[in-house]
């Protein structure tokens, strides 16, 4: 029973995580101070929601590298329909979400049905949705924003006054990564879109002999991300105040290495969107402990990159052993 | 007997849970042909393997002239005088037949070790001429007939003077007299000495050819005889083993309305013609013939995974003209396809997983699926199908090849099909699995399916059908009915005869499109001519001087550089997208370096250095972990950026040393140097890749993991050779570029990865790997370079770039992928 928890991912994580943060605790002052803890998970959202959808694609073992684009692109869009041309919030912001979905529809399509390996579909529309998003801004940055607007990323859903672990409140991007996190993971887990999903990165021959509408689902998968990416323009734009072309940029990075610390393969067939959530956890605890101990920024860059390669080969080589084991 | 050859005795082999041989023995003599034969699944292969080097034996001994030996690879095998022509020869099909003929031995070499091209063309020519034949060999194979590549093979196999030399259902894509010419190449080879061993399932064949035989049977070898002393019957006897169960067979039904009617159909690719049947309610129709016959090409027909040409089926009376699976289940039809592993099972996931798949949606209110009902199902299937398992959620990986089959039965027996299409079921199944499987078959015919029953192996068809419809060379050439016709005619109506090979359908634009690739130098060259001119014709004063052109030039030189690294890896089969980091990190240490007085060559050897060094650790952890390098290079791309900020301080690196400076800045007889860098390191990449040895290996890696490895490649080897090249160039591009622009910047070589690599596939390198040039690749930067230029003569403002790159870099690819689609319709 205790080598099955041990086994699975999520125990793990959940482990290294308390591991993590005790070592932070005891070694870096004021990182146990609960109210920058929380503010600290405004900036989660972004990584976040980016890899709820990523972890559905990565399980298709197909990839999204355009995904930090994508967010510029729409983030740049819903800027200049606001900033430029008057349009009201929020139909500024409807315009940057159909903005995503049309971008993810295109790699997509381009992938699933000209059977293009998305890396190298989604590596070239990741320099063109960046060059749109330049082009459009031609590198202004659009900052008028209503406060309103603003809330989604900055406001809380309560707050209550000063408490001994200072002021208690609940911030709006965090309660909207769980919500999402938690459709996320309910359709992998328990519709049958999840399973298909698996199915189709576990064995795509067989996915097609089992009837199963391989190009449909995957293409659908990116359209679906793309319409994510709309969405975490929003809340980038509402946490910085600002819409820029270089929004988001290497956040692919940093959503592909929390899927993958997560425990999905990146040759498919299993994913956990709690082991996402959980990948994404570890990193932001690392980039904020380390930043409090005063390690300059290229360091946590690294790390993370540094943990990518490592769990990718880890998780391989599990995944080899087990696969041996059950032979 | 003292001629003995080669002995194998006593071999064992488990692949996986499933026991691929379990005694098999075989011993060939100098100068006979030896017949191995069996029906499919026997484990014939597996030997042929085990005895060419392929996979190594799990246990037994095998004795090559007197001589113990255990290959560890089919060079080895090959050393020995161990040859072999696969059945399905794989290739490489972006190389010529040339090449394929002749790399796993070695291409001609003349001075240096460079490939002599027109004497390795001669040499192939006099191979393909010796057994007979004629056919350019300087054409790419894979758009040869599937006769030709075979013969080609076998003329390559025959000139290496094999000792053995293992033919593995040569004739299978013959005609009669590509036939006899093979046999008197056999006869002539046998004469010299050297020993054939001849699979084949054409009876007749085995009896014309061959002197002794070997039957296998279940992984196990049943005995040798004399071809003369046991004749046909008595092969067909010990193949199949035991008595025909016909006993079990009542008169039991009455044929129904027809619920499955086919009339006239052929597919595009040609593999079968005209083929009309229909099958009734409760009937069960054998379809037999043997492999490559187009058994499972017609059931796929059927079911929309392959494509028509002409023809019509219809489903209970309704037309039924299925495009994909999905549609085909809709219509009622159903299909256990062939190949269990590949195209079957999800090996990793529940049993409960593999069984509701093609139900899913039923078990689903909206896309939810109900937990219980889906358990309920699976355990239903479980049950039905008295599959052993120790619970619906165990991995189907875990449960042996008989109770997997009759999962994935299960998971179709649940859609209740109309029409259900069995492709090979009992295949690689042990007897008792076997025989609970042909009980499930008739129980559903009993409740009125019609079923279309596909098999190899002629008891089950005689056991289990009402009617058998015999499949020979993609026609259908009888009908019998076991109870009154026996086991002989059936078999002989399908055994091919004169093979009147059927014409693939082949477009004349296809044929056009596949011609223009192989031009795409030329293609280059020509639009870069019109592009050129139509500037000059726009801006004569700005765009046509020496000046502007030499411009263009320089710009290009750097990731021209750059690209032809990323045409090595792509060519084998990778991608590296950290090159644009890896050059700033390398680049700001080797300016350092040059600022605190190191001499220019040394830095640049370090830069060199370090730039391999980076580029093998990429390529090192890819190929750690087996997957692909695509995530590894992501992850370089932030680890080299931190790095070389941590290495400045986040700084620019400036007032490089002039000496430094100068071995990239400034001009050499009035060009600028970087344009004698580029030119030298073209020349040789294109050296490496068209006139060497290994050149030729990196491509066939790219083309085919699978068959490099049957000719014994070391893909380690040649990824950390393609990666520690990049690494090198990207070094030296790095002090170019650090010369050129005289600093290094926090972002110097960002994009430049994705320069590379569009100058790569426009230059006409294939991004799926197996094909690329160094003098196209050239092109294509110097495209890029120009198309950039223009653009920005025409008034395009910076923020363009980024668009350029990614919409040149979709244009090449999509474009390629159709191409390669047209001209896979041409093959």
């Amino acid at each position: 029973m205790i080598a099955r928890l041990l086994h699975s991912r999520e125990t793990a994580l959940v482990i290294v995580l308390a591991v993590v943060f005790t070592l932070f605790a005891l070694l870096t002052p004021n990182f146990l101070d609960a109210f920058s803890l929380l503010e600290r998970t405004r900036y989660w959202i972004v990584p976040g929601l980016l890899a709820i959808p990523m972890t559905f694609i990565i399980a298709t073992a197909g990839i999204d590298l355009s995904v930090g684009a994508i967010v510029a692109l729409c983030a740049v869009v819903g800027g200049l329909l606001h900033t430029d041309f008057g349009w009201p919030m929020p139909l500024a912001a409807a315009a940057a979400m159909a903005t995503g979905t049309l971008a993810g529809a295109f790699n997509g399509s381009v992938s699933s049905f000209l059977r293009i390996p998305p890396l190298v579909v989604t590596l070239a529309t990741m320099t063109l949705y960046r060059g749109m998003a330049l082009r459009l801004s031609e590198a202004r940055s659009f900052s008028s924003f209503p406060d309103t607007f603003l809330w989604i990323s900055q406001g809380d859903l309560f707050s209550f006054g000063a408490g001994r672990l200072g002021p208690l409140f609940f911030p709006v991007p965090l309660a909207t990564l769980i919500v999402v996190g938690a459709v996320g993971a309910v359709l992998l887990r328990k519709s049958w879109i999840g399973r298909y999903t698996e199915h189709i990165g576990a064995n795509p021959t067989a996915a097609v002999f089992a009837a199963i509408p391989v190009p449909w689902i995957t293409c659908g998968l990116y359209t679906a991300c793309g319409a994510v990416c709309g969405l975490t323009a929003l809340f980038h734009t509402a946490l910085y105040a600002s819409a820029k072309a270089d929004a988001a940029t290497g956040m692919e990075l940093e959503a592909i290495a929390a899927v993958v610390v997560g425990g999905t393969r990146i040759s498919g067939g299993h994913a956990s969107v709690s082991g996402s959530l959980l990948g994404l956890c570890l990193i932001g605890m690392l980039r904020y402990g380390l930043e409090l101990a005063g390690a300059p920024s290229e360091w946590i860059i690294i790390i993370v990159g540094v943990l990518l390669i490592a769990t990718v080969v880890l998780n391989e080589a599990l995944a080899r052993r087990a696969a041996t084991r059950s032979l | 007997m003292a001629d003995t050859l080669l002995q194998l005795s006593s071999i064992r082999k488990h692949f996986g849970g499933v026991c691929a041989l379990s005694d098999a023995r075989l011993d060939v003599r100098r100068g006979e042909v030896h017949a191995l034969i069996g029906e499919n699944g026997a484990g014939k292969s597996t030997l042929i393997n085990i005895a060419t080097g392929l996979y190594r034996p799990d246990d037994g001994v095998m004795i090559l002239a007197g001589q113990t030996v255990a290959f560890q690879n089919t060079r080895q095998a090959a050393g020995a005088g161990i040859h072999v022509v696969h059945q399905e020869a794989e290739l490489f099909a972006q190389l010529s037949i040339a090449e394929n003929m002749l790399l796993g031995e070695g291409l001609v070499r003349g001075a240096g070790g460079f490939i002599h091209w027109p004497k390795t063309w001669q040499e192939a020519a006099r191979r393909i001429e010796s057994v007979g034949e004629s056919f350019n060999v300087r054409e790419d194979s894979g758009g040869l007939p599937v006769a030709r590549r075979t013969m080609a093979e076998i003329a390559a196999a025959v000139a290496t003077e094999p000792k053995i030399l293992f033919l593995d259902e040569p004739t299978a894509s013959l005609t009669v007299k590509e036939i006899d010419n093979l046999f008197s190449q056999i006869r002539r080879l046998t004469q010299r000495g050297v020993a054939i061993v001849y699979v084949s399932h054409r009876l007749e064949e085995v009896k014309q050819i061959c002197d002794r035989v070997t039957i296998m049977r279940d992984g196990a070898t049943v005995s040798t005889h004399a071809v003369d002393t046991i004749g046909i019957d008595g092969m067909v006897a010990e193949m199949v083993g035991r008595e025909v169960l016909r006993s079990t067979k009542e008169a039991r039904y009455i044929p129904g309305e027809p619920r499955l009617a086919v009339q006239g159909l052929s597919d595009t690719a040609g593999t079968f013609h005209d083929v009309s049947f229909e099958v009734r309610a409760g009937e069960i129709v054998g379809l037999y013939g043997f492999v490559g016959a187009g058994r499972s090409e017609i059931a796929q027909t059927i079911t929309g995974l392959h494509p028509a040409r002409s023809g019509t089926i219809a489903v209970d009376g309704a037309p039924c003209a299925v495009r994909s699976m999905r549609q085909a289940v809709r219509a009622g039809l159903a299909y256990l396809p062939e190949d269990r592993l590949v195209q079957g099972v999800f090996r990793e996931h529940s049993v409960m997983r593999n069984a509701s798949v093609t139900t899913l949606p039923r078990l689903a209110t909206g896309t939810l699926v109900h937990a219980r009902r889906e358990r309920a199902m699976a355990e239903q299937v479980v049950a039905d199908m008295q599959v052993r398992t120790s619970g619906v959620s165990q991995p189907i990986g875990d449960l042996s090849g008989g109770n997997q089959q009759k999962v994935v039965f299960g998971r179709w027996t649940a859609t209740n099909p109309k029409v259900l299409i069995l492709d090979e079921p009992t295949r690689g199944v042990d007897v008792g699995a076997k025989s609970e499987i042909h009980r499930l078959i008739r129980e559903r015919a009993d409740a009125g399916t019609a079923v279309l029953l596909i098999s190899s192996e002629l008891p089950e068809i005689m056991a289990m059908s009402d009617r058998v419809l015999t499949l020979a060379a993609g026609r259908l050439t009888g009908e019998f009915d076991p109870a009154r016709n026996d086991e002989k005619e059936i078999a002989a109506a399908a055994v091919p005869r004169a093979t009147a090979a059927v014409k693939p359908v082949v477009s004349r634009f296809a044929a056009v499109g596949a011609r223009l690739l192989q031009l795409r130098e030329l293609g280059l060259i020509c639009f870069i001519g019109l592009l050129a001119a139509a500037m000059t014709a726009l801006h004569p004063a700005e765009f046509a001087n020496t000046r502007n052109f030499v411009d263009i030039l320089t710009s290009a030189a750097i990731p021209a550089i750059m690209a032809q690294g990323a045409m090595l890896i792509i060519c084998a089969g990778g991608i590296d997208i950290s090159v644009g980091s890896m050059l700033g990190l390398v680049g700001a240490i080797a300016a350092l370096a040059a600022k605190s007085g190191m001499p220019p060559a040394a830095c640049l050897a370090l830069a060199v250095a370090l730039g391999c060094a980076c580029s093998l650790i990429n390529a090192g952890a890819s190929l750690t972990a087996r997957i692909h390098p695509i995530i590894v290079t992501l992850a370089g791309i932030s680890i080299y950026r931190g790095l070389m900020r941590l290495a400045t301080g986040g700084r620019e690196v400036m007032l490089l040393p002039p000496e430094y400076r100068a071995l990239a800045d400034g001009r050499l007889f009035g060009i600028p140097k970087v344009c004698y860098y580029l030119i030298a390191v073209t020349i040789v990449v294109h050296l490496l890749l068209r006139y060497r040895v290994v050149g030729r290996q990196i491509l066939a890696l790219g083309n085919s993991e699978s068959a490099a490895r049957l000719i014994g490649l070391s893909k380690i080897k040649l990824t950390l050779l393609v990666f520690g090249i990049s690494g090198a160039l990207t070094g030296l591009c790095s002090v170019l570029q650090a010369g050129y622009y005289g600093k290094i910047q926090a972002n110097t070589g960002a994009g430049m990865e994705l320069q590379a690599i569009a100058a790569a596939v426009i230059g006409g390198t294939n991004i799926l790997g197996g094909r690329g040039s160094a003098i196209g690749t050239l092109l294509g930067a110097f495209l890029v370079a120009l198309l950039y230029n223009s653009l920005v003569l025409l008034g395009a403002d910076a923020y363009w770039q980024n668009i350029f790159v990614g919409a040149l870099i979709l244009t090449a690819v999509i474009t390629d992928a159709l191409v390669a689609r047209l001209r896979k319709g041409a093959a």
